[in-house]
């Protein structure tokens, strides 16, 4: 049990995540990308909460675009 | 892969991925390239940079296919002459859909064909990988639940051990006090 409850405690909290984009200065995602988009995407095709991924308001909307520009060419699932 | 600077200052790089159907003849083909082609062409439009993707499959059915075949072309066009190129692509038959977008300032081309095919090979092995850490995580269940039980077992035989032993020695003693005992005589 105590075992568990370290690896719980080291885990981050949803909401205390840094950005994965802000390190490389992300400054376009690209719709054509589907390994970069694929995380951001759970498994009913909907985008994944910031709260949970930890992406900043900048880069979730640039992802947002991305994404839907993707779901219109049929590279992704609008609704699996 | 190139970078992408229009040739001019009344030009823009326009980014135009076409999705055709996939199951064409050769020759059907070949026309509709040829058509496509032609219609960059009469928009005055430059093909800077064509990605071929080939088949692929479709997150959707999109005009009863679901495979598509796309191509990707970056071209150098006026920008009051899209809107013609667009409507001539929506009107195209072999055109199942098509997008057109502005790629960003200093947007670097690069053939996503090969990239997606590199990423499906790891992708493969990444799925081995993750198979593989399942099964030793199984194999360490395996082994601490066969210790647990030794264990066990360890514990069930000193306990068999030890509980007839003890009552023994102890009715024998009272036996013996009891046939010793001077006043039940």
């Amino acid at each position: 049990m105590a075992h568990k409850k370290q690896q719980q405690q080291q885990q981050t909290p949803p909401g205390h995540k840094p950005c994965p984009f802000c390190g490389t200065e992300v400054k376009y995602f690209d719709y054509k990308d589907y390994p970069t988009l694929k995380p951001y995407i759970d498994y009913f095709g909907n985008i994944r909460k910031r709260y949970y991924t930890g992406v900043c308001l900048k880069h979730q909307k640039m992802l947002k675009t991305a994404i839907e520009r993707a779901r219109f060419m049929a590279m992704l699932a609008y609704r699996k | 892969m190139p970078t992408l600077i229009p040739s001019s200052e009344d030009t823009k790089v326009y980014e135009v991925c076409v999705m055709t159907q996939p199951d064409l003849m050769e020759k059907a083909e070949n026309q509709l390239n040829k058509e496509i082609d032609g219609i960059f062409s009469e928009a005055g439009a430059k093909v800077v940079f064509k990605d071929l993707w080939g088949k692929r499959g479709l997150a959707y059915k999109v005009g009863g296919h679901d495979e598509g075949k796309f191509t990707v072309f970056y071209i150098d066009a006026d920008p009051s002459k899209i809107r013609a190129l667009d409507s001539a692509l929506r009107l195209e038959k072999g055109v199942l859909r098509h997008m057109i977008v502005i790629p960003p300032k200093g947007y670097e081309a690069v053939s996503y064909a090969e990239k997606y095919e590199a990423w499906l090979k790891n992708r493969e092995t990444m799925s081995e990988m993750r198979a593989r850490e399942k099964a030793e995580k199984m194999e360490e269940r395996v082994r601490e639940k066969a210790k647990m039980e030794a264990k066990r077992m360890e514990a069930k035989k000193k306990e068999k051990k030890v509980a007839p032993k003890a009552p023994a020695a102890s009715l024998d003693t009272e036996l013996d006090k009891l046939l010793s005992d001077q006043d039940l005589i």
